[in-house]
């Protein structure tokens, strides 16, 4: 599936600004972002419910246009599920067959075969009001897959579920998704949900789309301020080039950043919190790891780790430990020395 | 003062007001079976009353003509009316506000102006037809049937807009979405989940246009005479037993109208909105 130059404007209003996305066969691909950032506009676009002011939308080669979407090769899984309240489970399953003119016994066999394989065949006589929560969104899921399109839609489907639910959801679409090889494009708010199970992931803001990649470089390696503050915990400083591979931030500690050049301009780098280490002032450090020195300003108890508040070179940074065994905790006011790997440090766009 | 005496002051309260309500009624039916010429003399039961009723070739044709009027502007004002409520709920387009406040006017309007106003309206387009083409057309059932269509509709529009105001429009969309045109998405989702309100807004129209006495003595001619128009003119000429046996027929039909209409809304709880978050 491609988006060229696709541009959506309600109004004086631009919805999404000119997406250009190559969506491979086969892939679990999310779209993420906050809530307002074209993200479902974008898959509004795909289903065919809204139509790209410029630009084009291919889906298996075929320019959709002004397709209407019940000619689109398409299925979607909506937010709020949609489920037709007057029709039975199998009724509701089996809605995208008839209307095709798919034959009786063929719509029977399909249909059941679709709700086996989301554990509702036992409850295919009910109607979708006497269903929980997690059995409508099956019923949903059957519903689109049952029809075998091209690329499934996913609205944040599992945003009305709660956390445990929601959780045992995540595994069970990705599985389902390998087992029957369907293009998934998925819009989510929810980084976890993004990162757990995408091939890859496409970040929005603002009706653009930031950053595309697998779920590891959109969070080791962001390219952009927002990805990287969008996604996850993270540390965002201003420095000033000073030479090949050094930066100077602060107060003026100068430390090791690959990739930057030149001297006197302004950058802003970004470290994960959890590749920060903590240790005494004075030991040992592996060599070529940055080091500064600085003071705990605060301690964050977390159950499974501490995040610390560290005072240092002018600026304060974020570190994150897990609870391990033998831990070391550090109180508040104490000296300490923050030290890292260059490698750990990511440049960013602002 | 303890609240064991305002629960019984309340007790008679609620009492009295059904009496108020039902006493009325209850004299009205029993009056019905009276004999007698006077409508005030009880002298014994009889059906005398609604024998000579179905032997009154004036009240026959006065249901007749009801019957039809009734029947042909309920099944247009239905079809208008959900139209309406569907193009104003669903679609957005020039002019969209305007025609919404427009759509009401004929029920805040006071039925003695709405029936003046269709009386010259009938009587102008008549009189130009006559001038342009020659035929001369009179008031009649086509008259009324017109007019009760014209108020109809905003009943009907304004209930099946509720309806369609609770019905979340992705239902609409996840038809499409599952091949289904715009006919067949209206036929097998729209349709079914707005029928409770379609067929409350049949039922309003049909009782309305039943009932109407004002707007159509208006606008009716010779040998068009509904119903509560003839019982009203029997009124003026002095009240006798045919009229109670008359509006006990009305009344047992209209109450047979609410009960279809439940039993046509049972279980309308039952169909839920979708989940809408």
């Amino acid at each position: 599936m491609v988006l060229s130059g696709v541009t959506k404007r309600f109004g004086d209003v631009t919805a999404v600004d000119g997406m250009n996305l190559e969506i491979r066969d086969g892939e679990f691909f999310s779209l993420l972002g906050p809530s307002g950032c074209g993200k479902t506009t974008t898959l509004r676009m795909i289903a065919g419910f809204e139509y790209p002011t410029e630009g084009s939308v291919r889906i298996q080669g075929r320019e959709m246009g002004l397709e209407p979407p019940n000619r689109r090769p398409v299925n979607t899984v909506f937010q709020s599920y949609a489920l037709f309240p007057h029709m039975t489970v199998a009724e509701n399953v089996g809605f995208g067959l008839k209307m095709r003119g798919v034959g009786r016994s063929e719509i029977a066999e399909r249909v059941a075969r679709a709700l086996d394989q989301v554990q509702l065949a036992h409850r295919s006589d009910a109607r979708p009001s006497q269903l929980s929560g997690g059995q409508q969104q099956r019923v949903a899921l059957a519903r689109a897959l049952v029809n075998e399109p091209a690329v499934l839609l996913l609205d944040e489907p599992l945003g009305a579920l709660d956390l445990k639910l929601r959780q045992a959801m995540q595994v069970e679409l990705k599985e389902l998704q390998e087992r029957v090889g369907i293009t998934f494009v998925y819009v989510t708010h929810d980084q976890e949900e993004a990162l757990t199970m995408s091939d890859r992931i496409g970040v929005m803001n603002e009706g653009r789309l930031l950053q595309v990649g697998e779920p590891e470089a959109i969070y080791e390696r962001p390219t952009s301020r927002f990805v990287a503050d969008f996604i996850g915990h993270i540390n965002l400083v201003t420095a000033e080039c000073a030479g090949s591979g050094m930066v100077r931030i602060g107060d003026g500690a100068e430390v090791a950043v690959p990739g930057v050049q030149g001297a006197g301009g302004k950058v802003t780098i970004a470290l994960r919190p959890e590749r920060l280490h903590l240790t005494a002032p004075d030991a040992d450090i592996p060599a070529g790891a940055n080091r500064l020195r600085g003071v705990v300003r605060r301690r964050v108890y977390h159950g499974d780790g501490f995040t610390y508040e560290v005072a240092v070179a002018g600026t304060v940074l974020e570190v994150r430990t897990e609870n391990t065994p033998g831990l070391v905790r550090y109180e508040a006011g104490s000296d300490i020395c923050v030290y890292w790997d260059p490698s750990a440090a990511n440049l960013v766009e602002d | 003062m303890t609240g064991r005496w305002i629960s019984r002051l309340l007790g008679l309260h609620s009492w009295a007001v059904y009496v108020f309500f039902y006493a009325p009624i209850a004299v009205l039916v029993f009056l019905s079976f009276n004999d007698n010429r006077l409508v005030t003399v009880w002298t014994g039961a009889s059906l005398r009353w609604y024998r000579e009723m179905l032997e009154n070739d004036q009240v026959l044709s006065a249901i007749r003509n009801s019957l039809i009027v009734a029947g042909v502007s309920t099944i247009v004002s239905v079809v208008l009316g959900t139209a309406a409520a569907l193009g104003l709920e669903r679609f957005r387009w020039r002019g969209r506000r305007i025609f919404d406040g427009l759509l009401y006017l004929p029920i805040i309007i006071p039925d003695v102006t709405m029936a003046v106003m269709m009386l010259l309206f009938f009587v102008q387009v008549f009189g130009l037809v006559e001038l342009a083409f020659g035929p001369k057309i009179g008031l009649g059932l086509a008259t009324i049937s017109l007019s009760h269509v014209a108020f109809n509709i905003s009943f009907v529009a304004v209930v099946v807009r509720a309806r369609l105001a609770g019905l979340d429009p992705a239902l609409e969309e996840a038809a499409a979405d599952l091949y289904a045109d715009r006919r067949q998405a209206f036929l097998h989702v729209t349709l079914p989940l707005i029928m409770p309100g379609v067929l409350g807004g049949a039922l309003l129209a049909l009782t309305l246009s039943l009932d109407d006495v004002v707007i159509t003595s208006f606008v009716s001619g010779p040998g068009s005479t509904t119903l509560p128009v003839y019982v009203f003119g029997l009124v003026k000429r002095g009240v006798t037993p045919l009229i109670n046996a008359v509006s006990t027929v009305m009344l047992v039909a209209s109450m047979l109208l609410v009960f279809v209409s439940l039993i046509f809304q049972r279980g309308d709880g039952k169909v839920p909105q979708g989940t809408r978050q």
